[in-house]
């Protein structure tokens, strides 16, 4: 099939012209008035049997419409008529009864294109989903490399242990995690790192991921020695050199903080605007938090929204100053689960006495309460338990259950859904909660666990492959395991992906 | 009576299909649903099986008419509930917004 018509077409086109088409196209396939909509609304059905249908089609010689399949209304049309080209009106295609199918013209097809785009355009739907159609660049390279590698739902590609290099275990889990996150992967796969380091590309650490990635996806089962890696870690984030063991959070929030300067390369740019970047570890795993400090005195509220990439949560009981005030302890009970931790993470908090704020409204200082919300959820949500405490003169590890989801919905701590008068209606509440449903959704992807004590201990790491298949990293080891292993596990990171990606 | 009943559900579907088409919400639910369906698998699926009838019949003697009625069955049954909850969803909003129906 050809994009040329079919000869009969080609006849009419030269006698009659792309006119009929073209008004056909943007009154009743792609309508970009309000005008055109109503029109549209009220004249699509059938001209014989009055009934809308879903295969309805105009003549493309006269005023008619007629459904097609069923009583072929468009079909008897055009055999008595002798009209023998009929446009789908829900597509915009062709038909050619003498030829008995649809026919593809490049001219109509670019009208129809056209009309579609202005039509999106009018309803506000100027982002939307393009489905992948490989570039000339593409299909050649395509054409050079042959060798294909299908996923199937049992391949075990992107599955690779890490050898332990020396204590280095707090590294290989968040590895494991950071390549097991599907945004970053197809962002790596995709090669889209551009290398801003100038002639220092063996110094840059995003450099050194994109290897990584080939590397676990190499299909190569042997454990990967991730020394380059250790190396780089070693010169661009000096506190985490040497052989001590490490905490997995510090070394995360490092790698992401080195991954987004190098991104930026070495001229220092992320310097000059911190707060304008696109970088992928930016566009993946920042957040927008919302801090709103209300006065006590005039409830004058002063909002804050600070960028964040993950976001740690308190286990311990209450500190002491709450302990005196049992009206307080309440509220403030160790936490059993992520939900209650996040609900204790963004309930309202009074500030002391002893914190006492200067209102800019009032111009005194006053006792206030402080509230945190999500502004901007990100792609990636990860979640620091904080199970270590550091106080002068001792080190002590919370062992306790928390019980975490493997799909989490973050509707409630979202600035939006804050119940206050404070400018937010509760209709806008109400929506958010009933109309888009799956929007603030998350799924488990990655758990980072610790065992041990404070001082001294080992880390391992869950990680999903495919939509459901779960996995147990413990450095060159890796097991297949049951999502109830993951679940049941202690947890100190937990990683989760957005569920539903807007389009841009 | 059920006649009656009848008559009155046609004409609810009348005016619930122009009011959709009126606002421009029919071609945003088609585009919600045209991208879920992509997301998830479903064109791909669909264009694979499409692939497979046009080789079997022979790519000459295949015409649309032909591979509507052999995909149409397994494109329904091929939706996910998950993206046919979330329509309904949106035509029930859309519906409760609505003063004059």
């Amino acid at each position: 099939m050809t994009h040329q018509g079919c000869k009969h077409l080609r006849e009419f086109k030269s006698t009659d012209g792309t006119g009929s088409y073209r008004i056909l196209v943007s009154y009743f396939v792609a309508c970009s008035s309000t005008e055109a909509r109503k029109r549209k609304a009220k004249s699509c059905i059938c001209h014989s049997c009055r009934v809308i249908s879903a295969r309805l089609h105009s003549c493309l010689s006269c005023v008619y419409f007629g459904c097609y399949g069923g009583n072929d209304h468009i079909k008897q049309h055009a055999t008595t008529k002798r009209h023998n080209f009929a446009v789908d009106l829900s597509h915009g295609a062709v038909f050619c009864f003498l030829c008995k199918d649809y026919i593809y013209d490049a001219e109509f097809d670019e009208i129809l294109a056209m009309s579609r785009k202005a039509s999106k355009q009018s309803i506000g739907l100027d982002k939307t989903c393009q489905p992948w159609e490989p570039s000339c660049i593409e299909k050649e390279l395509m054409q050079l490399h042959p060798k294909r590698r299908k996923v199937t739902e049992y391949s075990t590609i992107g599955l690779r242990g890490l050898i332990n290099l020396g204590n280095t275990c707090f590294m290989n889990c968040i590895v494991q995690a950071l390549t097991h996150t599907p945004l970053l992967r197809d962002f790596f796969l995709a090669d889209k790192h551009n290398c801003l380091m100038l002639n220092e590309s063996q110094r840059c650490l995003v450099c050194e991921m994109s290897r990584l990635f080939q590397e676990f996806y190499s299909g190569v089962r042997t454990p990967h020695t991730p020394y380059r890696l250790l190396h780089l870690v070693w010169t661009h984030a000096r506190h985490l050199a040497g052989y001590e063991q490490q905490d997995a959070h510090e070394f995360l929030i490092a790698a992401l903080d080195v991954l987004h300067r190098h991104c930026k390369g070495n001229n220092g740019l992320s310097k000059s605007n911190p707060h304008h970047c696109n970088c992928i570890i930016d566009q993946i795993f920042t957040g927008g938090l919302q801090s709103d400090v209300t006065c006590q005195k005039c409830n004058n509220v002063s909002t804050t929204i600070d960028p964040f990439w993950d976001i740690s949560l308190d286990l311990g009981p209450p500190p002491n100053s709450l302990l005196l005030n049992p009206a307080l302890y309440g509220a403030f009970e160790q936490p059993t689960s992520l939900m209650s931790c996040l609900k204790r993470f963004t309930r309202p908090e009074h500030l002391g006495s002893s914190a006492k704020i200067k209102c800019s409204k009032c111009h005194s200082y006053q006792e206030s309460t402080k509230q945190l919300t999500m502004k901007k959820l990100p792609v990636v949500a990860c979640f620091h338990l904080k199970r270590f405490e550091h106080s002068t003169g001792y080190h002590k590890k919370i062992s306790t259950y928390v019980e975490f989801p493997e799909e989490l919905d973050m509707t409630a701590f979202m600035s939006s859904s804050r119940s206050n008068n404070n400018g937010y209606s509760n209709q806008v509440v109400h929506l958010t909660a009933n109309g888009l449903t799956s929007q603030h959704k998350y799924s488990l992807y990655a758990v980072v666990n610790h065992r041990g004590t404070a001082d001294t201990g080992h880390y391992t790491c869950f990680i999903r492959q495919h939509k459901n298949q779960w996995f147990k990293c413990e450095d060159h080891l890796i097991t297949k395991v049951d999502l109830k292993d993951v679940l049941r596990s202690e947890g100190y990171l937990l990683f989760y992906h957005k569920q539903i990606l807007e389009y841009e | 009576m059920s006649d009656d009943r009848r008559v009155r559900d046609a004409q609810m579907r009348a005016t619930i299909n122009q009011k959709l088409v009126e606002t421009g919400e029919r071609e945003r639910l088609k585009e919600l649903l045209r991208t879920r369906l992509i997301e998830c698998g479903w064109r791909d699926q669909l264009k694979a099986h499409c692939k497979e009838v046009v080789r079997q019949k022979g790519l000459e003697h295949v015409t649309v008419d032909d591979l509507v009625s052999e995909i149409t069955p397994k494109g329904r049954a091929l939706v996910p509930d998950t993206v046919k909850k979330e329509l309904l969803q949106r035509i029930r909003t859309f519906l409760s917004q609505q003063s004059n129906i």
